[in-house]
């Protein structure tokens, strides 16, 4: 067994350092300027990487929805380092990402979705979810990337959470790795931020909720859980009611109390994710 | 006596024919097994079956190649006597259940190999994956069953598939790719 098959390597070791390497080579390579908003296009990068490495790259044209899954996030990443490259609006960009999302979502989803009410409300919350928390990061997206990053790694662990209470490991592993991916962008970041929040970047929490759907239409876990962690896209809120000073210190200590804060809702969505499991066995066997 | 014999040739030759045509049997589901042996991490194999399978043999007993035989699995009905371990089989990591319900197999083609063997060819469709495979067969026994006293044919056949060919690639190698099959059925005419 090779060290890519070790599941901590696959799950946060691999798409940490490729986060990380994607980042500054996208920085490196767009220039100063460009590559500023371009650099946050590391995330989805690595993401597909680590895909590639913990499941294997899909068929084309695939013939599963994990396999959807994977080529729908091929086309948002394009789409977003396209409207990156060509320097589009941030709140254009983050239409197009709704644009996007939503068919992908009906492209991921398409072999349930004539399942009745519950499926059809189930599909209603996702992207009004989806929705809300794109225009949230979007609206963080050019003051800096370390916003936006921050809960979009507090609601990919939480994703990953509730699959691992849910008994589908490979989505944790993957939420989870895309949790480290942003990681890798988030240390470029800390103290002082570099980077902004792309169009790119909107994909990759448009992956997060690909992942999600992914979740709640073929597996068994109780992704009902996860509406607790929207809450998590207000902490800013929260963070910018606190007495912090505009120095650099605390800007720095600004983002430590944003990931605190936007961390809790993602822990109660796990626990609330347990407590809805209560009477299996504990994962692990 | 030469019209005699000629009538008698005649008719041997033609009850010779119409014994030849296939029958129709339906697997008996009380009576049929799918099982399947699969590495886990090296230490041991681990079995597991399939609790609910349908189909149908048309099976013609003087000219087996023109045989067929169509198997229906319910993908859900997996189990390894571990509750957990079954609900992630049944998980997008593995079966995909919800997006999958049914595994089938139909047969394509039927060579004998001996008095009673035979090369099982067949396409196998899992996952939205349609892949050849050829399992081996035994033709066990036929006749009037005395517990049911149904005329029911019995078949083994053994085989080994990769899951990775059918886009299964979740847990590869710490848990197999190959995986054995084991299927005893007994079919009732129908």
């Amino acid at each position: 067994m090779s060290l890519l098959d070790d599941l901590v390597v696959q799950t946060a070791v691999f798409p940490l350092l490729a986060g990380l390497i994607g980042v500054g080579l996208l920085r490196y390579a767009a220039g100063p300027a460009r590559g500023r908003r371009l650099a946050a296009a590391g995330v989805a990068v690595a993401f597909l990487a680590a895909y590639a490495l913990i499941v294997g790259v899909p068929a084309l044209p695939p013939p599963s929805s994990m396999g959807r899954l994977f080529w729908s996030a091929v086309a948002g990443v394009v789409l977003g380092i396209a409207a990156d490259v060509a320097g589009l609006e941030p709140k254009r960009g983050s239409l197009l990402v709704g644009v996007w999302l939503t068919a992908a979502l009906g492209w991921v989803a398409y072999p349930v979705l004539p399942g009745g009410l519950p499926t059809i409300t189930a599909a209603a919350v996702l992207v009004a979810g989806a929705w809300f928390a794109l225009s949230r990061t979007a609206s963080h997206g050019a003051a800096g990337a370390a916003t936006p990053g921050v809960v979009l790694l507090a609601a990919a662990l939480a994703v990953g959470g509730v699959a691992l209470v849910g008994a589908s490991a490979s989505v944790a592993q993957l939420a989870f790795a895309l949790a480290a991916a942003t990681g890798g962008l988030l240390l470029w970041n800390w103290p002082v931020e570099h980077h902004a929040w792309g169009t790119a970047g909107q994909a990759a929490l448009g992956i997060l909720v690909l992942l999600t759907a992914a979740l709640t239409f073929f597996s068994s876990a109780p992704v009902e859980a996860l509406v607790a962690v929207l809450p998590a896209f207000l902490a800013d809120r929260l963070r910018d009611r606190l007495p912090l000073p505009d120095t650099s210190f605390g800007r720095a200590a600004g983002t430590v109390a944003l990931t605190v804060i936007a961390v809790v809702p993602a822990v109660a969505a796990v626990g609330i994710a347990v407590l809805l499991s209560a009477g299996t066995e504990a994962s692990g066997y | 006596m030469k019209t005699v014999l000629f009538a008698a040739a005649l008719l041997a030759s033609v009850s010779s024919i119409a014994q030849a045509a296939p029958v129709a049997y339906k697997l008996d589901p009380a009576h049929t097994s799918v099982a399947f042996i699969i590495n886990h991490l090296g230490f041991a194999n681990m079995i597991g079956r399939f609790n609910t399978a349908s189909g149908a043999v048309s099976f013609d007993k003087d000219a087996v190649q023109n045989s067929t035989l169509t198997v229906a699995i319910d993908a859900a009905s997996v189990d390894t006597a571990h509750a957990k371990r079954d609900d992630h089989l049944r998980s997008p990591d593995f079966f995909n259940v919800k997006e999958f319900p049914q595994i089938t197999f139909k047969s394509t083609k039927i060579e004998k190999t001996g008095d009673r063997t035979g090369k099982l060819h067949g396409d196998l469709t899992m996952l939205g994956t349609t892949k050849p495979v050829v399992l081996d067969v035994t033709f066990n026994k036929e006749g009037v069953s005395p517990a049911s006293k149904l005329e029911t044919v019995g078949f083994s056949a053994r085989g080994t598939v990769k899951r990775t060919d059918f886009g299964m690639k979740y847990g590869v190698p710490n848990i197999g790719d190959e995986i054995q099959l084991l299927i005893e059925a007994e079919a009732v005419k129908s």
